[in-house]
């Protein structure tokens, strides 16, 4: 199989590392120079399958030594287009990898590679296999790319000459990539992808509304739906705009209708409380209302304690997923914390009022510099009162929505007081503020005394075991 | 008053009616009820209660029996001879009793764990209270084989107490049927023995919760510490106290006693089985080192014993060779009983003071003695080990014989052959034998890695040669450098770490997990283990190891000197090697998959078995691994994975259960289940092809591992992965391409993506697709279509418009 190499190539390799001792060779790295970069092409500009090396081969290279290394995709195809440039430059990290003896770390100009000793003693001795190994992995895993030639670097002079074109090339598609809003395109990606373990989910993936976890974002998605138009990523047409706010689109609400079979016909891609996208189940962060205070925390799988309301992520976690739509909690990933769109229809980052340490600091930077100082940690409030008290410290935006609440404060305290009598009927319980819009939220303090109104209407009593005894 | 009745009923007005609220159900609780989240249609099952579902897996998987024994033995009827379809004096038939054998087998082992959890729930509720909390780790699903099968969601200790009412029940009714004149169907016999095994699994669960709850085990720990296992970690010059056999109860006092007493330098305290395993995790959950060493299994316990190392021997239940009171006693070493299960017809010496007991067994009054005072326990056993070690050296205990004697033994062989023929792995004593006569002892050592210690050959040979101490004193130097590692036993695996596995699942970055589980009964020792778990690790598969193979699993190390253990990361992620525990923590790997229906697809679980076990029959890719299967509890263990329809393979001693669940990848109408989403047939392929076999070497087991994780929804990239893997398996070990490779693609997708272009030439020309070459796409040949929204299942009423 596959005997055209002089390596073995399968997944299998993918988490092999080559230590200094094992090492023929190291390419790039810390302490030498290289990148990987694939550009999109016109058909005629690309010779199919062509391989060109600029400097000398591994066979030229002496045992343990350094050298620079870039390596130059051309891609062309029909439906080929800059915007997938990214998506096929990723491969090459997964499929260089894949080469035993062959070892391939980070990415772009940071790119690290060694060769190692046994593979070249097995053949590996010249670039040229490498690169018609990924060449051929490319066209396999991509079809929409007809050709594809390489060209590989291994000469500091030129490698130098061509790396400021390379990191222009990435800024441009980073510049593109962060401008890039759900108003700019007209097309939105479904992913099913895990509806083989969570059978009801679809996810809506847009410029800027990462899948939940993680792995796609709308290039992935666009590429995956040129692969295979009806394979596990396809594209949603956006149609008209229902509500720019709150993300609502019609092509949504109806793609979200069809694909649940009919159990939601809405969804508002960047709202918390109202037709909130499903949840699946490997979503790395978990969002949850706060009524106390009317905010909303967010808690990740990391973070082993409690939130302010005495819960840990898995209890809160729990409420949500396996494809549905549950008010109140919402499964994210990391990365939407760090769109402009961030729940823009509650109040975007001034609605958010704790996150853990740790997750807060991994995502710093894109909290709005005027509130990133408002947001409590635990390590500034382990409970529903020092949170208070630290917002109403820090004076954090969410105190304007308290106003009303306040003043109808002390007449609940009262009512709590004398809350117990049960004489007859039942006294309300003493319940939070909520948005009209909310479904009953779990009660999450104990502490309220009052008793509890409870009415029957189509219910199921369910006894296990009757005693009958004789009255005295 | 007597209309009142169990069961469902309406009440048309209510007037001054007081409803008394009992307990206040947390916020969850009342969400989940908010929700409309209901106990599923079997709480508490009974033997009928999922028969429906075992005919589903029965009708695929059908039973096959392998007799050794063609009669029946059990009554005075008899015995009978079943051979040639002939029925025995009761009517039964050798299909019907042959499964009866296993059903026998399995309520043993599931009894045996039970017996344990109910033993060790007693015993911590005495110590902690009705309401100590239930406290695992981070997870919302506490006990998830428990509340899939009974529906009770236990927070408390006092909980679970309800849940083993309920499985001690049922294992009386299953053992009733086990009598003359009782079930007289194979394929419900087949039934029950499923639900011996699901039992089996809410056993071992209550009885790890409660421990894990207790006793400050690791709860859910991915960074468990590394413990020191093998009979050369044992430093022989100081007292050596050791401990055999599976409830950790009794051994906690003693662990407290040394403890507190400072004596953790001045003796050696190690164990044997999965009493060495809870040992470890007793007191390490906030990151405090482990007080106890591993030994190694139930195959080291007479090599052990015989070394004459140990000072002391406590024992507790299950798996402790019958003859430890025996083969003490030649040595001088005094055994204490701890538990109901095992006396050895020792005197109860429960109530007497711990000086009078220490004084009786030190001076030879009394070989050993039955202490079922955990307390009395706990100071006898440390400081009759600190007397006896200074007794017994003064003495001079000559335990193994000299090396002149090795040769003189050697000698005395006639080269009978008895030895080799009662062998279980008929090992070539003689040949060590002949060799000893010239003083190269060298076979000798080769049998050491490879013998199960099962002392059968003394018992064989007609001159009385004790050819394990043989073997033993020619192995000295290999013995002295048993040393490894073994991550002490995490418990469960928590809900966020399967949240974050969740991506590497469904992109098939992990192509399955392989539980590789059960006793230490295999021909090649722990390098087979090594093979398999390296091989796979290597994949990306998650292997998680539990009880005896955990244990020798971390006996092996390769060139570096490095054991599995210390190679892989021990989180619940591709490539990650997990040690959930003890025998009962195998409860954790089926609640891993109950889990992630949880998780997931927000699959209800409480009370709702049928509808979980069909979401992991069709989309968990998860292979059990019993290399080594010998115990009732094995067989228990497998049939409780075999209910939530997860295959397992057992090694080649296996074969010995004499029965194996196998379908016909050639019958195609076995090979169809619904789509969930308009009850539409649909075809799946044969994956998995077993839900239990044999395999007779790991180079057989390895391949098949790859293709049984193979599911019904593998989504493109999964398949593709899994497909990789057994393409790739079957060249390395079988040499050849899999001849059913292109049964499992659907699409060009779905081959392995170095090969693509190659296989679609070989579909083409050897099958007969029809190939678009420009696109490289496949137009027509696979028998399914990729549809990752199609929603497998087999039953009929989970699909829409059905309920």
């Amino acid at each position: 199989m596959a005997d055209e190499f002089p390596f073995e190539i399968s997944p299998m390799f993918e988490g092999e590392r080559i230590r200094k001792d094992g090492m023929y060779a190291e390419l790039a790295g810390p302490k030498s120079k290289g990148f990987e970069l694939v550009r999109a092409a016109d058909m005629d500009d690309v010779e199919d399958g062509k391989f060109t090396l600029i400097g000398p081969d591994i066979s030229d290279m002496e045992e343990g030594s350094r050298h620079p290394l870039a390596m130059i995709y051309k891609i062309a195809g029909e439906l080929v287009e800059a915007d997938l440039e990214s998506i096929v430059e990723r491969r090459n990290h997964e499929f260089q990898n894949y080469i035993q003896g062959f070892m391939h770390l980070n990415q772009r100009d940071d790119v690290w590679m060694r060769v190692s000793k046994e593979a070249v003693e097995k053949g590996l001795t010249s670039f040229e296999s490498v690169a018609k190994a990924i060449m051929m992995l490319f066209k396999n895993e991509l079809p929409f790319i007809e050709k594809v030639e390489a060209i590989y670097i291994t000469d500091m002079d030129e490698i130098e000459k061509e790396i400021d074109n390379a990191r222009e090339v990435y800024k441009a598609r980073d510049d593109r990539t962060r401008d890039l809003h759900d108003e700019d395109v007209d097309t939105f990606y479904g992913c099913t992808l895990c509806a083989s373990f969570a059978p009801t989910n679809v996810c809506v993936v847009t410029p800027d509304r990462i899948s939940l976890c993680g792995a796609i974002n709308w290039f992935d998605g666009r590429a995956a739906a040129k692969v295979d138009p009806e394979g596990p990523q396809f594209a949603i047409p956006k149609g008209d705009v229902i509500d720019e706010e709150s993300g609502e689109y019609t092509g949504v609400n109806e793609a979200a209708e069809r694909l649940s079979s009919g159990e939601y016909d809405r969804i508002k891609l960047h709202s918390f409380f109202e037709y909130p996208h499903t949840s699946c189940g490997c979503f790395e962060v978990v969002g949850f209302y706060i009524p106390e205070v009317d905010g909303i925390g967010w808690i990740d799988r990391d973070f082993a304690g409690t939130a302010p309301n005495g819960l840990q992520f898995s209890t809160m976690a729990g409420q949500t997923g396996g494809g549905k739509q549950v008010v109140g909690f919402l499964g994210v990933g990391v990365n939407y914390f760090r769109s402009p769109k961030f729940i823009q229809s509650d109040g975007g980052w001034n609605r958010v009022v704790w996150m853990p340490k740790m997750l807060k600091d991994k995502v710093l930077n894109d909290i709005p510099e005027d509130i990133r100082d408002k947001i409590a940690t635990e390590e500034d409030a382990t409970d529903v009162d020092s949170l208070r008290t630290f917002l109403k410290e820090k004076d954090h935006p969410i105190l304007e929505r308290w106003v009303e609440e306040e003043e109808e404060a002390p007449e609940e305290e009262e009512e709590a007081e004398t809350a117990p009598q049960a004489q007859g009927g039942f006294t309300a319980p003493q319940m939070m503020q909520m948005p009209s819009n909310m479904p009953s939220m779990p009660m999450m303090s104990g502490g309220g005394s009052g008793g509890v109104k409870v009415i029957l209407k189509n219910a199921k009593v369910s006894i296990d075991k009757v005693i009958i005894k004789k009255q005295d | 008053m007597s209309d009142i009745e169990t069961g469902q009923f309406s009440i048309d007005d209510l007037e001054n009616v007081q409803i008394t609220i009992g307990k206040i159900v947390g916020a969850i609780e009342k969400k989940a009820q908010e929700e409309g989240v209901e106990i599923g249609p079997t709480p508490k099952p009974g033997i009928s209660g999922l028969r429906d579902w075992d005919y589903k897996l029965l009708s695929r998987y059908q039973p096959v029996y392998t007799p050794v024994c063609d009669q029946c033995c059990y009554c005075t009827f008899g015995k009978c001879d079943l051979s040639g379809n002939k029925e025995g004096a009761c009517g039964i038939n050798m299909e019907a009793h042959q499964a009866r054998e296993t059903l026998l087998r399995v309520i043993t082992g599931a009894a045996a764990h039970a017996g344990h959890g109910r033993h060790i729930l007693h015993h911590l509720i005495d110590l902690y209270g009705h309401d100590k909390p239930i406290d695992v780790g981070p997870s919302n699903l506490l006990a998830p084989n428990t509340q899939a099968v009974t529906g009770i969601r236990p927070e408390t200790l006092g909980d679970l107490e309800e849940v083993m009412d309920y499985v001690e029940e049922q294992l009386t009714q299953l053992l009733a049927t086990i009598h003359a004149g009782q079930e007289g169907a194979a394929i419900d016999f087949e039934s029950k023995i499923l639900h011996g095994g699901m039992l089996d699994h809410v056993g071992m669960e209550v009885s790890d919760l409660a421990q894990v709850s207790c006793l400050g085990m690791p709860k859910s720990d991915p960074e468990a510490p590394l413990v020191e296992i093998g009979m050369g970690c044992i430093d022989s010059s100081k007292p050596v106290l050791v401990v055999i056999g599976h409830n950790v109860a009794g051994v906690t006092n003693i662990m407290d006693y040394i403890h507190e007493h400072d004596l953790e330098d001045k003796m050696e305290l190690a164990g044997l089985c999965c009493t060495a395993i809870d040992m470890t995790r007793y007191q390490t959950d906030q990151g405090q080192l482990p007080r106890a060493k591993v030994i190694g299994t139930l195959a080291k316990e007479l090599k052990m014993i015989r070394s004459g190392v140990p000072d002391v021997i406590v024992v507790d239940e299950q798996c402790v060779r019958a003859d430890v009171l025996d083969e003490a006693k030649k040595l001088s070493i005094p055994v204490i009983t701890t538990n109901e299960k095992i006396m050895y017809g020792l005197p109860n010496r429960s109530e007497d003071k711990p000086e009078d007991i220490i004084e009786d067994l030190s001076t030879f009054k009394e070989p050993g003695a039955l202490i079922l005072d955990f307390d009395v326990l706990g100071e006898v056993a440390p400081e009759l080990t600190l007397k006896m070690s200074k007794i017994r050296d003064e003495i001079g205990i000559k335990a193994l014989p000299t090396d002149e004697e090795l040769q003189e033994l050697s000698e005395k062989c006639v080269q009978c052959g008895a030895c080799e023929l009662d062998c279980p792995d008929n090992l070539p004593i003689m040949e060590a034998m002949r060799a000893g006569v010239d003083n190269d002892f060298s076979k000798f050592e080769y049998l050491h890695d490879k013998c199960i210690a099962c002392g059968r050959c003394d018992q064989a040979c007609p001159k009385d040669i004790p050819v394990l101490n043989m073997i033993e004193k020619a192995s000295q130097k290999l013995i002295r450098e048993e040393k490894g590692f073994m991550r002490s036993g995490r418990g469960q695996i928590s809900d966020p770490e399967i949240r974050e596995e969740g991506v590497n699942l469904v992109l098939g970055t992990t192509p399955g997990i392989i539980a590789m589980v059960g006793c230490s009964n295999y021909p090649d020792g722990t390098k087979d283990l090594y093979s398999v778990a390296d091989e796979m690790l290597k994949r990306n598969y998650i292997v998680v190891m539990s009880g005896c193979s955990a244990m020798d699993l971390g006996m092996y190390k390769n060139e570096d000197g490095e054991t599995l253990y210390e190679k892989y990361p021990s989180k619940f992620l591709a490539g990650n090697l997990i040690n959930v525990g003890s025998c009962v923590s195998n409860s954790h790997i089926t609640g891993t998959a109950i889990k992630v229906a949880a998780i997931f697809a927000q699959r209800n679980v409480s009370g709702n078995y049928e509808e979980i076990a069909d979401y992991i029959t069709n989309r968990i890719g998860a292979v059990g691994v019993a290399w080594g299967a010998y115990s009732q509890k094995a067989a228990s263990i497998a049939s409780g994975c075999n209910r939530l329809g997860i295959p397992v393979v057992v090694g080649p001693h296996g074969s010995k259960y004499r029965r194996a669940l196998i379908g016909k990848p050639y019958k195609e109408e076995d090979w169809k289940v619904y789509d969930a989403r308009n009850g539409s047939e649909m075809p799946i392929p044969a994956s998995p092809e077993f839900l239990l076999t044999t395999a007779e070497s790991i180079e057989e087991l390895l391949p098949m591992l790859a293709k049984n994780c193979i599911r019904p929804s593998d989504n493109s990239m999964g398949r593709m992965i899994k497909l990789t893997h057994y393409m790739e398996l079957s060249q390395k070990y079988l040499g050849h391409m899999p001849e059913d490779w292109y049964k499992f693609v659907r699409t060009e997708t779905d081959l392995p993506l170095a090969k693509r272009e190659e296989l679609l030439k070989m579909l083409e020309k050897d099958h007969g697709w029809e190939i678009d070459w420009k696109r490289k796409k496949i137009l027509s040949g696979p028998t399914m279509k990729a549809d990752v929204s199609a929603q497998p299942t087999n039953v009929k009423r989970l699909c829409k418009g059905e309920c």
